[in-house]
């Protein structure tokens, strides 16, 4: 379970980037995040994985403060970022076996990564080929594979479809609905709405580092995202002073 | 894991078009520059040989020990085995220390000095690849290590793991260097082959011990420069900053402060010039010329009715009277001069120290002094062969001057034929090693301080790293 309990973070040029931020994502559930650029998304991901400390408040990884105990609370989660180059000179399976050992998971044979592979949807013969010869949306795979091979709780991913071509992306959701399946907490930032639309349990809108929306899927059933989303990010409603739906 | 950090990193790296680069430029330059250090120092060993038998050929020729004395005796340098890695100063001194009744002896007849387009480009030696050259790869090995990994998003991808970030600068640093490592140690093992199998060289236990301290002091100069860059890489957001700040760094190191360094000095601690002091030693000859000749014609003068009296007693007496008088007038000469060389050479010696002080800021110039102290081809080593042959000018002039006196035959005027036999011959005793290893500590010292200093500098920095 991922949870962010009034996260507020202030950067030392005084811009506060995240204001009393609090949601939980509960396991089997996929939250989406909304927001124009700066609203906070990445701010969010990087507090959950320790990367900054928060101003004050607290971000939970499997009931574990991120602040007080970032390694015990990494343990928990998998992450995977918008546009990782990962290491250009290595195979996709060298580099899934560097991250899996990172990740702990010393014991996979090659077997093992080539099934994960083929389970992201990466062409067979790509596996042993080097990576900075791969398009985006085979790198983004092989980001996937990784998150996979960890086979942590919780997920955190950081806008990942942005860029993919149409098959990659639906490869790309059907993959964390398997992750929800399974009873991983999935948490994504993304500006794609079309795809979040698809898979997300609940959504979120976030604004100059609050969350200004926050909805189930039941609540979007009779509503439109696409209007929603302009509405949120164009002006903040004057009734969204305490995040509607929380 | 620090085990798979060091591990993908040498992966990673040899993997990499640099590190063929680096390895195939390593493997030329390193080759190359012990070929020619082993031609050279062949082709001195040959010189040296020949001009030790030219030498003693051409006194042997002399008719009389006049014309000896004339001519002197020629002190030839030994080439140091070691210049084949370290050229040091030994092709811009000369090689040659003529030593004569009047003049103070110096080292002549440089290989710069007879063919002046050497000094233009230098020595190509190892210990130049090691300072320019193998320095600027160790940049480029590190400069991307910490934020090439930020941009490529794999460190951010890494550290989402339960990783300790101290681990992982370890494993970056030890897989790193290893990496830098391989494309020298290959080399660097063929030109010791090389070295072992070449018919004419052959090194001693001493010298073994020498090339491995050299050879320690290349991996720690290169290590200063790994861990800068380490150290720059973890301060920078950029690996594009981080190239131009390491680029700036190794030109102010490696070219701005050794010569600043001697220009301040030569400010700070000036020095007469050699010219001014020949003429000063010329001047002081040619007084003591003119008084010798007045002494000797006052001599005769007082001692002229002693020649009809018994002429055989007087020119006994003339003879003795040469003998001491020379031997007088030399040493008035030899301290003359000797004094002139004392006040110049420690008014040298304190600018040459605060030059060697001021520039060891630099692990270039610690390098330099230190390989060069190791290799015995520096400028300690060179004052402590002139210092011999200076030690060694009045022990063969005292031996010119007896003999020129004893073999004057006033009544014939003939000379006697000359001998070397019992002609003192110029000892030159090497260094031990262990006197240089003292000498060159300090350099080790350096160097060891500035690797620690950076990376410390490089893993508190990456503690605190924003990975974002």
């Amino acid at each position: 379970m991922l949870e962010a309990i009034n996260l507020t973070k202030r950067y030392e040029d005084g811009e506060l980037a995240l204001d009393g931020l609090t949601f939980k994502v509960e396991p089997g559930e996929i939250f989406c995040m909304f927001g124009a650029n700066g609203a906070g998304k990445t701010t969010t991901i990087n507090l959950l994985l320790g990367f900054i400390p928060p101003t004050s408040g607290s971000a939970l990884i499997e009931g574990v403060d991120v602040a007080k105990d970032p390694l015990g609370a990494k343990r928990h989660v998998s992450f995977v970022s918008e546009n990782v180059m990962l290491y250009g000179n290595f195979t996709a399976i060298q580099n899934l076996d560097y991250f899996s050992k990172l990740a702990g998971k010393r014991n996979l044979a090659k077997k093992d990564y080539a099934e994960v592979l083929d389970r992201v949807g990466l062409q067979k013969e790509a596996f042993d080929r080097r990576v900075k010869n791969f398009s985006k949306g085979m790198r983004q795979k092989l980001g996937i594979a990784i998150a996979v091979v960890k086979d942590a709780p919780n997920v955190l991913l950081d806008e990942p479809t942005s860029g993919l071509d149409p098959q990659s992306g639906r490869e790309f959701l059907e993959i964390l609905v398997q992750m929800r399946d399974k009873g991983k907490s999935v948490f994504m930032s993304t500006h794609d709405i079309f795809r979040a639309k698809l898979i997300a349990d609940r959504i979120g809108f976030m604004r100059k580092g609050k969350l200004v929306m926050m909805k189930t899927v039941q609540d979007l059933a009779h509503e439109d995202l696409t209007d929603l989303y302009i509405q949120y990010m164009e002006e903040q409603p004057a009734q969204a002073a305490a995040p509607s739906g929380i | 894991m620090l085990r798979d950090i060091i591990r993908k990193e040498i992966l990673d790296n040899i993997t990499s078009p640099k590190f063929v680069f680096t390895f195939l430029l390593c493997t030329i330059l390193i080759l190359l520059s012990v070929y020619t250090g082993v031609t050279n120092y062949r082709a001195e060993k040959k010189e040296y040989t020949a001009s030790l038998a030219l030498n003693k050929k051409n006194m042997e020729a002399q008719p009389n020990y006049n014309s000896l004395a004339g001519i002197g005796i020629k002190v030839s340098k030994p080439p140091q085995v070691l210049g084949t890695v370290v050229t040091g100063i030994e092709e811009a001194v000369g090689r040659v220390a003529p030593v004569n009744i009047a003049a103070d002896p110096d080292l002549i007849e440089s290989k710069y000095g007879s063919n002046p387009v050497f000094a233009v480009f230098g020595a190509l030696d190892l210990m130049f690849i090691v300072k320019i050259v193998l320095s600027l790869f160790a940049i480029l090995f590190t400069y991307d290590a910490i934020v090439g990994e930020k941009e490529k998003g794999t460190l951010k991808l890494a550290l989402s793991n339960d990783l300790p970030r101290d681990r992982l600068i370890l494993g970056k640093a030890i897989g790193g260097y290893i990496s830098l490592l391989l494309p020298l140690l290959i080399p660097l093992l063929l030109s010791l082959i090389f070295l072992i199998v070449m018919p004419d060289i052959s090194l001693g236990g001493q010298d073994w011990g020498r090339l491995l301290l050299i050879f320690l002091m290349f991996f720690l100069y290169l290590s200063v420069f790994f861990s800068l860059g380490l150290f720059v890489s973890a301060r920078t957001s950029r690996s594009s900053t981080s190239f131009l700040v390491l680029l700036f760094a190794w030109v102010v190191i490696v070219m701005v402060i050794p010569k600043a360094a001697v220009i301040t000095a030569a400010q700070a601690r000036p020095i007469p010039s050699v010219h001014e002091i020949t003429a000063k030693k010329d001047a002081y000859l040619q007084q003591i010329q003119v008084e010798g000749q007045k002494s000797v014609r006052d001599w005769v003068t007082k001692n002229q009715a002693d020649a009809a009296k018994d002429p055989k007693a007087w020119q006994d007496k003339f003879r003795q009277y040469l003998q001491d008088y020379q031997q007088e007038l030399t040493n008035k000469i030899d301290q003359n001069n000797a004094a002139l060389e004392r006040d110049y050479q420690q008014k040298k010696r304190a600018q040459q120290n605060l030059a060697v002080n001021l520039s060891r800021i630099s692990p270039a110039s610690a390098l330099t002094f230190g390989s060069m102290t190791l290799a015995r081809t520096g400028v300690d080593e060179y004052d402590r062969f002139l210092a011999s042959v200076r030690a060694y000018k009045p022990i063969y002039t005292k031996w010119i001057n007896s003999k020129l006196g004893q073999s004057i035959n006033f009544q014939t005027g003939e000379q006697a034929k000359i001998s070397l036999d019992d002609m003192p011959q110029h000892v030159y005793e090497q260094e031990w090693l262990s006197r240089s290893f003292v000498r060159a500590v300090p350099d080790f010292v350096l160097l060891a301080v500035l690797i620690i200093a950076f990376f410390v500098g490089a893993y508190v920095s990456f503690l605190r790293y924003d990975v974002r």
